[in-house]
């Protein structure tokens, strides 16, 4: 049993935010190694479980790979797992990470967005998140030091309802928020069981367990395989609903609210939108505001959720406007543009025709700043009024 | 899951044969395979609270549910062949947490265990996570067209190794697997094969007890009919001759100390056994010379070890 862990406002960074909402979910198996920047995460929990705050088997592996199968293998016997990453860690999971998926093990993972590729590229970059889009996990995007508390506690809440049981990556951007220290409100641990109490009153999931003859780890070929799959893509379009819906019921608990699946800013009366997610949309609301004064009609998308994708919502936010910009910290090859431009593109048919501009910009801590927002809700500016742009823009 | 009525005729031999086949009948596997004899003497031993780790390769379809059916009573994890240790540490950790009792046993081929499983079973190990690894070792990936693997020995002639006009085969002897892993300084490490089942089911049944403490790792000498070209009726017979050359020594350790269990007054010429294998025909005399220098060294440094020791017990 944890220590006990009373209510509190702490100045913490990120990291340690993603620390504490860990533990206050008392996960049963704890796995990770180490890796700029996510290596005080792990180094936090460590401390917690040597002091005797945080009761969990702490597994120290050799590897990002074992981490990985560490928690899937856990989670199937019928654990509360977590892990964390970054970066090249992130990819050397990336075998494992299909099985945990595709064996529903509902573990929970932390994501300290860094660059791929260059060993010496320790800087932000969602380029990690991007390359494991497709192993079926899913995936949730912070903004601050207090959504990422808030955001993991939901996490566990949303991969093991029994609607869901999958595995949900919790992405923030490294060293802009790994490292950034703010006052966080960290609830008591009772609140927390109390949020995450519902999860005990539904149907138990099945668990690897000795004496019986169960297996797991087998998709089978041809059918069984294609029925998986199906009940897979199934159970994360049920994610959509339900990451609303926990929004709503966090808020209840905890009196913060974050919009669910995106966040919309000043969208309502906009003509022109610029979408983003992570750290450099609360750059952007600035930005914002300041062009609101000036008397441009601006409002600004901040995606939670980047799988699944949140077509729909996005297609609610988007409609009707006159120019869209997305602003990427990656780049999709084979597109020449960004990755999450390259998405909202695909919601086209559902919003109609309009001018939209992809911005490629804070790749490799290159710093998002006022100045290249301001000339990024320019650009859509002009595009609305008609006059030519050009689709991918990068800066600075 | 498909379930066949289960054999529970009561057979000859040691009280560990009494136990209940978990398994079966006329399991998925070739004719004449040693593999089938080991898994079905494994399971027998470990019993049915047991939960089988393993991956790809022969033992998958029959033990770890391919098309979702697995051919035994026991429970099954199958996962990629880079996470078999670690996912059973998963399930080990969780067990021990929950109170959950049952034994936790990886089973998967050498070239899982030597090579591309091996980073994750050496931190198994180095953690003294409480589990046990059976590593069959039939020298080689002969469940995917017999190529080399690094516990194939010098001289094999693999489908990725084969020899030819200017080949001999591995030009490389294998990894002194079971030895690199008593280096971890585990709770128990050894050696068996099935021409010898009284000494491995003594194994077996020590590895259950040991695992309780850390770490079990054992290796078993299990010839492949297919992948070494030789006839189905042979199996027993390779595994005796490479007992009795001391190509395949049979031995344990624990707490730093080694035994040979099965000691050889007078080991036969490696032809003994490389006369019996269509993989190694092609040896010069300098190469089966070569192959014999190997095994006489590798023995060496075990008997070293044994003489050096006061084994517990």
């Amino acid at each position: 049993m944890n220590a006990p862990i009373a209510k509190s406002t702490k100045v913490i960074t990120g990291n340690a935010a993603a620390a504490y909402a860990a533990m206050l979910c008392r996960p049963d198996v704890v796995s990770a190694y180490p890796i700029t920047p996510q290596s005080e995460l792990v180094e936090q929990l460590a401390k917690f479980h040597a002091d005797g705050v945080l009761d969990c088997e702490y597994v120290t592996v050799e590897g990002e790979n074992s981490a990985q199968n560490v928690v899937c293998g856990a989670s199937m016997a019928g654990a509360r797992a977590f892990t964390a990453t970054s970066s090249y860690g992130l990819v050397y999971m990336y075998d494992a990470m299909f099985n945990t998926a595709g064996y529903r093990a509902p573990v929970v993972m932390v994501n300290v967005n860094r660059e791929p590729p260059g060993i010496h590229a320790v800087c932000s970059g969602q380029q990690d998140m991007i390359s494991v889009r497709d192993t079926g996990w899913v995936q949730l995007i912070a903004s601050n030091c207090q959504e990422i508390l808030d955001l993991t506690i939901q996490a566990f809440r949303l991969a093991e309802d029994y609607d869901i049981q999958l595995p949900v990556i919790v992405n923030y951007d490294g060293y802009y928020l790994s490292f950034l220290a703010e006052a966080v409100n960290i609830p008591a641990d009772n609140e927390v069981d109390g949020f995450l109490k519902v999860l005990e009153t539904q149907p138990e999931r099945p668990k690897l367990t000795p004496g019986q003859a169960q297996g797991c780890g087998s998709h089978g070929i041809g059918l069984g395989y294609v029925e998986l799959r199906r009940k897979h893509m199934d159970a994360m379009e049920r994610v959509k609903a339900k990451v609303d819906d926990i929004d709503t019921e966090f808020a209840k608990a905890f009196g913060r609210s974050y919009g669910g699946q995106v966040e919309e800013y000043k969208t309502e009366d906009a003509e022109i939108v610029l979408v983003t997610s992570g750290s450099a949309a609360g750059t952007a609301r600035a930005v914002v505001d300041a062009k609101r004064e000036a008397g441009m009609k601006v409002g600004l998308v901040r995606l939670r959720l980047y799988r699944p994708f949140p077509v729909q919502r996005l297609a609610e936010c988007l409609k009707g406007k006159k120019a869209i910009g997305v602003l990427d910290r990656s780049i999709a090859f084979g597109w020449n543009c960004g990755p999450l431009y390259q998405e909202v593109k695909a919601i086209t048919p559902e919003i109609g025709i309009v001018p939209m501009l992809s911005f490629i910009d804070g790749l490799a801590n290159m710093d998002i700043t006022k100045e290249h927002i301001g000339s990024m809700i320019d650009n859509i500016q002009s595009a609305a009024r008609g006059e030519s742009y050009e689709e991918v823009t990068w800066l600075p | 899951m498909t379930m066949v009525a289960i054999e529970k005729k009561p057979q000859k031999g040691s009280e560990h044969f009494q136990c209940e086949d978990q398994f079966s009948g006329g399991v998925a596997f070739c004719a004449g395979c040693a593999l089938e004899l080991n898994a079905r003497f494994v399971a027998r031993i470990m019993g049915e609270k047991t939960i089988l780790v393993g991956t790809p390769s022969c033992s998958a379809p029959v033990l770890n549910g391919q098309n979702t059916a697995a051919w035994h009573k026991m429970g099954h994890y199958a996962c990629t062949m880079t996470g078999v240790a670690s996912s059973a540490t998963g399930i080990t950790r969780y067990y021990q947490r929950a109170g959950i009792e049952g034994n936790v046993v990886c089973f998967t081929g050498d070239g899982c265990a030597s090579d591309i499983g091996f980073q994750t079973m050496s931190g198994a190990a180095e953690r003294n996570e409480k589990m046990i690894y059976i590593c069959y070792d039939n020298e080689g990936y002969m469940n995917t067209g017999i190529q080399r693997s690094s516990a194939t020995p010098f001289g094999a002639s693999t489908s990725t190794t084969p020899s030819g006009a200017v080949s001999q085969g591995k030009t490389t002897g294998s990894k002194n697997l079971p030895m690199i892993m008593s280096m971890h300084d585990v709770a128990y490490v050894a050696t068996a094969t099935l021409s010898h089942l009284d000494d491995y089911a003594e194994k077996l049944a020590k590895a259950k007890e040991k695992a309780k403490e850390g770490f079990v790792y054992l290796h078993v000498f299990c010839p492949c009919l297919v992948g070494w070209k030789f006839n189905m009726d042979l199996s027993i017979q390779v595994c005796r001759a490479a007992v009795r050359t001391n190509y395949f020594p049979l031995w344990e350790s624990e707490n730093g100390q080694y035994r040979i269990t099965q000691k050889v007054a007078k080991p036969k010429p490696i032809e003994e056994l490389t006369g019996l294998l269509g993989k190694f025909k092609h040896l010069s005399e300098d190469n089966v010379k070569s192959l014999q220098a190997k095994v006489d060294k590798r023995f060496k440094t075990l008997d070293v070890l044994c003489k050096g020791s006061s084994y517990p017990g």
